[in-house]
């Protein structure tokens, strides 16, 4: 484990009587792609603020490198944001722009220059030095903002919502090249996002945040595969949550059926929810299935379609699949015992955590 | 919109345009006629100008005018800007709007009233009348106007330009004079004019503070017109006319070139 850059330790934010942050704990390792996945409201940008000293903590710390920073002001700490509308300087052109940070340190002319044309470079800007901010598009004002940040060295770069202005096509291929340049580079990135596939496709580690709390943290696959709660499993991609009880360890009862599954550690006869993913699902003859449903409707998505279809209790289940299927047809639906997910109510993701060590080798 | 409301609303609008232009032309008419009156065209003759140009006393009060507007202007616009910036800084929102009001109430009161509290003040104060106590009452209502160019300015910016700076390493200083201050030139550009344009406009306050020795553009027609017609003064007046025009066009000019050199914001998602 590599030395820890920025940790938060028990903060908290109130507004008045609004509690807006938590008691939020995390330890942001130094050259990784941290995410804050969440949706709007739910705290993240606060984060962000608190880290980049826009926002002070009612109560806990904020340790950076080590050292406490709460009341460090914003011009005085080495992390830089991107904000999420660019919050560039519409009369400086992009030169000096990217230069900003330097003047303000009243760095030599000859090393801004060289640092200003070699960070315009990282960002594929070369060239556009004289160019006032109005005359870029949307995806060229992002990377100016990427490159006045990045021409100050931070050891850690945080974006908020960065990529959320810009359009398909573009927002995938800047998703890229930030992983990319965070690779390159070796900084610390913390990006703020409400998009899940963003938050999968580039991250080291997502938090998981909804009303001020992080519900859960992991890798990208952690999460997914094995969500905490309800509203993890159905905000980090689409997902089958269904009422279950749970007999006895690996063995699991839903829709009036009993699966075994690859979940243990809780009480006999508990009440669970469990969940199943869109693509752990395949359709197979009816007598080969362990559920057997009616195909509802079915939607061309590309490289899949998706199918609803529903069981004979009027369960809804949504299927993945990538060959076509027909309306009303009688189907089976396969699944491997590791492919349902057990989630108990309420659990914390520490309580999770440790229950998972007393069964997993 | 039909085309007989159509008809009625370029008529109406005529209309008032002539009504408000009408007078000032025939003002100006006049100081073409070869008579000594204006009671009615006698012909065409540049006399009256040639008359004013040659009257050293008047080219001096213009002088005065002229320095006057623009002294005031500028120190007007410092101290305005700056309390512009004072209100749009104030975070609780009562206080902000219970300066807004403040500063709308001085630009409504009538001019005799803040003509006459000044003439009081300065004499209670002991500070003698004439150039300076004119300056001084001039800047005094020339601020609130310039505090309500600028403030649109400053509240149409962006907050997270100063998040950004700040986060960047500036200084509250740097952040105010390298981002802050570019943001709101054209606000501090129309304020000066304004404050200009008020300057030289203004009679009521100035009648009331003004000394002996010291004397505007606007005292000295008032003056010239009590004692009879002299067409001198529609000459002074077609001048002073031509200059508000050039005026005009000029801070127009300066606009659009502002604009053109910082086409403000960045575009928004």
């Amino acid at each position: 484990m590599s030395k820890p850059i920025i940790t938060l330790k028990h903060v908290y934010k109130n507004y008045g009587d609004t509690n807006v942050l938590h008691d939020i704990n995390m330890t942001l390792e130094a050259g990784k792609f941290y995410t804050l996945l969440g949706p709007s409201g739910s705290g993240k940008t606060t984060i962000l603020r608190t880290i980049g000293g826009f926002v002070t903590p009612s109560s806990g710390d904020v340790l950076f490198d080590g050292q406490r920073i709460n009341d460090l002001p914003a011009n005085k700490r080495q992390v830089n944001t991107i904000f999420q509308d660019y919050a560039l300087f519409p009369h400086m052109d992009v030169y000096d722009n990217v230069a900003f940070g330097l003047t303000i340190r009243k760095t030599p002319k000859e090393v801004i220059e060289k640092k200003v044309l070699r960070a315009l470079k990282l960002v594929q800007l070369s060239g556009y030095e004289d160019r006032s901010i109005s005359e870029l598009s949307g995806g060229q004002q992002q990377r100016v903002a990427i490159a006045r940040a990045l021409v100050n060295e931070p050891q850690v770069l945080l974006l908020d919502e960065a990529l959320s202005a810009l359009d398909m096509k573009l927002r995938k291929e800047m998703q890229v090249e930030l992983r990319d340049l965070q690779q390159r580079l070796g900084i610390t990135f913390l990006f703020v996002t409400h998009d899940q596939e963003e938050a999968l496709a580039m991250s080291d580690e997502i938090f998981v945040m909804d009303d001020g709390k992080i519900l859960q943290s992991g890798t990208p696959v952690d999460i997914y595969d094995e969500p905490v709660n309800h509203f993890v499993a159905n905000f980090i991609g689409e997902s089958n949550i269904v009422p279950g009880k749970m007999l006895s360890d690996y063995r699991v009862e839903f829709v009036n059926k009993v699966f075994e599954c690859a979940d243990a550690g809780m009480k006999p006869d508990e009440n669970v929810e469990v969940v199943l993913r869109p693509e752990d699902l395949d359709i197979v003859a009816p007598d080969a299935g362990k559920l057997v449903v009616t195909i509802d409707t079915q939607l061309f998505r590309g490289d899949y379609y998706e199918v609803i279809a529903y069981d004979d209790d009027h369960n809804e289940w949504l299927i993945h699949s990538t060959n076509p299927t027909k309306d009303d047809q009688r189907v089976g639906l396969f699944f491997e015992p590791e492919d349902i997910h057990v989630m108990r109510y309420g659990e914390s993701e520490q309580a999770f955590d440790a229950r998972l060590e007393t069964y997993e080798d | 919109m039909t085309k007989k409301t159509k008809w009625f609303a370029n008529g109406y609008l005529t209309l008032v345009f002539v009504l408000l232009y009408v007078p000032i032309f025939y003002l100006i008419m006049y100081s073409f006629s070869t008579g000594k009156t204006m009671s009615h065209y006698q012909g065409f003759t540049w006399a009256h100008y040639v008359a004013l140009f040659q009257d050293a006393r008047m080219i001096q009060i213009a002088l005065d005018t002229l320095l006057l507007a623009l002294l005031s202007a500028l120190i007007a616009t410092a101290i305005g800007s700056l309390g512009a910036l004072g209100i749009y800084a104030t975070k609780k929102r009562q206080t902000r709007n219970a300066l807004l009001s403040l500063n709308n109430i001085l630009m409504v009161s009538p001019d005799v009233i803040i003509g006459a509290s000044f003439l009081i003040f300065f004499t209670f104060l002991g500070i003698g009348l004439g150039f300076g106590s004119v300056l001084m009452s001039h800047i005094a209502f020339e601020i609130p106007i310039v505090v309500l160019m600028v403030l649109p300015r400053l509240q149409e910016m962006s907050t997270t330009m100063i998040d950004a700076a700040e986060d960047l390493g500036a200084s509250s200083w740097q952040v105010l004079s390298r981002v802050i201050l570019p943001a709101i030139i054209p606000g501090i550009l129309a304020g000066y004019f304004m404050a200009f344009t008020y300057s030289l406009d203004d009679f009521a306050v100035t009648f009331f503070v003004t000394g002996n020795g010291f004397e505007t553009l606007s005292i000295e027609i008032y003056a010239r017109a009590r004692q009879g017609i002299d067409l001198e003064v529609n000459a002074l007046s077609g001048i002073l006319f031509v200059f508000a025009l050039l005026l005009v066009v000029g801070y127009y000019l300066l606009t659009q070139y502002t604009a053109k050199r910082q086409k403000a914001g960045v575009k928004r998602p």
